[in-house]
């Protein structure tokens, strides 16, 4: 069906819920230095006079085409065939790192042991009839879980995923 | 993966999983909020919590604090049995006693200390969570004292005190069906998250939105059709400016005035030196614009304006700024209406919801008869007058001067060593007690003064009852076994009251039971609440009923909303101004070695108070000490994002990391409080306090910032 996780800019207020929800879902242990899957930013225009503010709260970009899919020796990383979400098993993950370097948004992290993880849409959860625990978590419906085609209609201000897509066309 | 593992990892609750979802409510803030939390447990763990779905606080959403609770209720310092300090007072030696042998000592030291000098050498003190306050407080008066103080002493009674001065009541705005929202100190969007949604539909309803706020919060950016961003501390001085235009152009309401307002000419005549000349200069709000706001107010009616527990009052003339605020309501005609301010009765632990409890009367009808005036009566007369209890603003100075009685020891719950201000005093305070026990969940810096630590549990860990606005209440269950040996914090006040032998049946006879004394007349029953996880309709619920209690007459001498005060009339040797006066908040220091304004806890959406400072996830979002200045001032001393900067005032100085940002005014230094490495409640004055009910100005004092510093240390 094409699932992606999608955040409209325009209601996000920077509150952090989702990424703490995040980190109770998943576990994530801070202080042992793991970085956590979701990273929310409040950003401003820096020049004194024009006051311009940026709510962001992101994670991995479920990307249609994902080049991490690609970029994995050892085959770790894969489209989910229900939701189309990239799932990973890191059982066999080597470390290299190479998911990292693909990825043009900076997302892959890695454990203890060197594996990496990374946000996963919380696959299991959607299968289970659950929403993801950000999109749960989310007081201004912000955060949503919609289908790749919801996206084309929208505009970048109210889309993440529209505002990623423009970013990496320009960098390409 | 196996199916099962992956269920597991994925926290998928089912008979397959072994995972359970149980109810509970998060009570990491305070009682006003306590949402609802849908708990994951599984062994006999919490491994994940949401936001329980249909509640009527929070319909399945929680804050970056309360999705928090599974770190915040597993935290390492979790103090698991009683213990008995051998160290030094505040160096953290303790070894382990048991609770017979904990209430044994206590006992013998509270009564020793009451046959010697009387029940008033006992001090009872209430911190967080707050949700056992009327245990402490009853057993507080069944011991002999009304020495009783909260932390209330410096949270939400400034503005009830302003409230119960003007009507005998407290009230709240009516957002649901006002025609503008004056959001003064208004951003629903960090906590308490139903607010913003409802804030969100009024938007979308055409109600229009004025926020009042010296800072751009994300209500700014989302819901102000004009945004008046005063000076902190000058609300008051805007707000009696706003009166005047309201007046001068005749946008007030004439015939309700006349009717059912107390001293309008003199309030007209004291507004009218706030004005075009002067306006801007004091407050910077630009005078045209306060106009615009003023006609807003006057071409949507009705209004209803927030109510603001912290920001407002958090300066010496805090609660004189909240009457010159709600005065607006009372010339426009908006308080006691639909769409207005509407009068609320408070049900249980300041939880208005439109039913009442005995709560009232199981602490009242065993108020001691013969007990001397408590800490602070005398410092702060109208406190004292409205309500008779101690004010904890004067609780360091009264143990150190022993003026005009000494205080031997302090019985404490939750007590926050850097709640107060000068944090250097509360300490010297803390060392000269004879007797100090505490009680907490965690191994608190206050907790090392002690001489017996109690463990307190969690709300995951016990059941309780708890009322909702709408009419509900609900009796919890516990989700999980208590950590060690710990006891829910009224349950550890019932067998105080008994290992102190006192002569108070139903205190001594536990927390449920006192429960069912409070809810008698009421019919729900503790068992009815406890089959339902979900907080349940009460019958006895009434409605808001437009404009009762003010044509009944309002609960004041002259039975009328008094802009000027009879109470403080009647009282000139109190030396306080009957009508909503304005003076200049910021404290006494040299203005040219102190130019900036320090307003110390300002909220930010991750942390309340110490509580959650070191629960890693939360802190994680602001790992280190900020302090928010303006661009403009960022750049004029060369201090950027993440520089460390120093903080001084004449108390000290602290060290944290700058952000410079357009969301505050230049000349002013945003911090927020109870960090351990940076502790800026230790900066502040210890007698810089509003005179009427004793408040500390945490948000008006006079610093001065630098790049660079070290840390030179103004904390313990």
């Amino acid at each position: 069906m094409g699932l992606t996780l999608d955040l409209d800019l325009k209601k996000c207020t920077s509150c952090g819920a989702c990424a703490i929800a995040c980190m109770d879902q998943n576990d994530i242990d801070v202080e042992r230095g793991i970085r956590p899957f979701r990273t929310v930013f409040d950003w401003e225009s820096r020049e004194p006079g024009c006051q311009k503010f940026i709510h962001i709260s992101i994670a991995c970009m479920h990307c249609p085409d994902a080049p991490c899919v690609a970029a994995c020796p050892s085959a770790c990383i894969a489209k989910d065939p229900e939701t189309n979400l990239t799932i990973f098993d890191n059982t066999n993950c080597i470390g290299c790192h190479s998911c990292a370097m693909a990825c043009p948004f900076g997302i892959p992290s890695f454990n203890e042991e060197g594996k990496m993880q990374k946000c996963d849409g919380c696959a299991v959860r959607i299968q289970n009839g659950l929403e993801p625990a950000c999109v749960r978590a989310c007081p201004v419906d912000a955060l949503r879980l919609v289908s790749s085609e919801e996206i084309e209609g929208k505009d970048k201000e109210n889309s993440l995923q529209k505002l990623g897509r423009e970013v990496l066309e320009f960098q390409t | 993966m196996e199916r099962t593992e992956q269920l597991i990892k994925a926290k998928i609750p089912g008979k397959e999983t072994g995972i359970e979802i149980r109810r509970t409510i998060c009570d990491i803030c305070c009682p006003s909020f306590h949402c609802g939390i849908d708990a994951y447990v599984k062994d006999g763990r919490v491994i994940k919590v949401e936001g329980t779905k249909g509640h009527p606080m929070n319909d399945g959403l929680l804050c970056t604090k309360g999705l928090s609770n599974r770190e915040y209720i597993y935290r390492r310092d979790r103090i698991l049995t009683p213990l008995k300090r051998v160290g030094e007072r505040g160096e953290g030696k303790f070894q382990e006693i048991t609770w017979e042998e904990a209430y044994r000592i206590c006992a013998e030291k509270l009564n020793g200390w009451k046959e010697k000098e009387g029940a008033d050498s006992v001090l009872f003190f209430g911190g967080y969570t707050k949700w056992f306050r009327p245990w402490l407080h009853r057993l507080a008066f069944s011991f002999g004292t009304e020495n009783y103080a909260t932390e209330s002493s410096t949270c939400f009674t400034s503005g009830f005190m302003a409230w119960k001065i003007a009507t005998g009541r407290g009230a709240k705005g009516d957002m649901a069906h006002c025609g503008v929202y004056l959001g003064w100190a208004f951003n629903p969007y960090h906590s308490r998250y139903l607010n913003g949604k409802k804030a969100d539909e009024a938007k979308a309803r055409g109600v229009k939105f004025i926020i009042v706020d010296p800072r751009i919060t994300p209500a700014v950016e989302k819901l102000a059709d004009i945004h008046l961003r005063p000076r902190g501390g000058t609300d008051g001085a805007l707000a009696l400016a706003m009166a005047n235009i309201l007046i001068q152009n005749n946008w007030i309401d004439r015939e309700y005035i006349d009717r059912y307002v107390e001293g309008f000419d003199a309030f007209a005549e004291y507004v009218s030196g706030f004005n075009e000349s002067n306006l801007e200069a004091i407050t910077g709000v630009p005078y045209s614009q306060a106009v615009e706001a003023c006609r807003m107010i006057h071409e949507n009616r009705p209004m209803a304006i927030n109510e603001s527990s912290a920001p407002l009052a958090h300066h010496k003339n805090g609660m004189q700024n909240y009457r010159a605020i709600m005065a607006l309501s009372a010339i426009t005609g908006n308080y006691d209406r639909v769409g207005g301010q509407q009068p609320i009765l408070h049900t249980y632990i300041h939880q208005a919801s439109g039913f009442l409890t005995e709560e009232e009367e199981f602490v009242d009808e065993v108020r001691p008869a013969h007990a001397r005036k408590p800490v602070g009566a005398e410092r702060f007369p109208l406190w004292y007058e409205t309500e008779r209890e101690a004010q904890a603003t004067d609780m360091a100075r009264q143990i150190l001067e022993e003026k005009p009685y000494p205080i031997r020891a302090v019985v404490a719950l939750g007590m926050n060593l850097r709640m107060l201000p000068d944090t250097e005093n509360i300490i010297r305070a803390l060392k000269k007690l004879d007797f100090f026990v505490d009680t907490d969940l965690f191994m608190t810096d206050a907790a090392k003064y002690a001489d017996i630590v109690l463990p307190a549990c969690s709300s995951f860990e016990r059941g309780e009852f708890k009322t909702y606005p709408g009419g509900y209440a609900v009796y919890t269950n516990p989700v999980i076994e208590p950590l060690g040996q710990a006891k829910s914090d009224a349950q550890i006040l019932c067998e105080l009251a008994e290992a102190l032998g006192l002569d108070d049946e139903l205190l001594k006879s536990g927390y449920e039971n006192c429960i069912r004394y409070m809810i008698r007349n009421l019919s729900v029953t503790v068992e009815d609440l406890k089959a339902n996880p979900l907080p349940t309709l009460v019958p006895e619920r009434k409605p808001y009923q437009e404009g009762a209690y003010i044509r009944g007459g309002l609960d004041t001498k002259s039975g009328k909303f008094e802009l000027d005060s009879s109470l403080i009339k009647d009282h000139p040797e109190w030396g306080l101004d009957s009508l909503p006066t304005y003076c200049d908040s910021l404290d006494g220091a040299d203005e040219e070695k102190y130019p900036f304004a320090l307003c110390a806890g300002a909220r930010i959406p991750n942390a309340i108070h110490s509580r959650l400072h070191e629960v890693p996830w939360v802190r994680s979002l602001r790992p280190y000490p900020t302090a928010d200045i303006s661009l403009e001032d960022g750049k004029r001393l060369g201090i950027r994002e993440g520089d460390d900067m120093e903080i001084y005032t004449e108390k000290g100085s602290i060290t944290v990391k700058a952000h410079p940002t357009a969301r505050v005014l230049p000349g002013t230094v945003y911090m927020y409080h109870g960090y351990r490495e940076a502790n800026v409640n230790g900066l502040l004055d210890g007698n810089h306090l509003d005179p009427y009910c004793g408040f500390p100005s945490y948000r008006s004092a006079r610093c001065g910032i630098r790049k660079g510093g070290e840390d030179h240390g103004t904390d313990a």
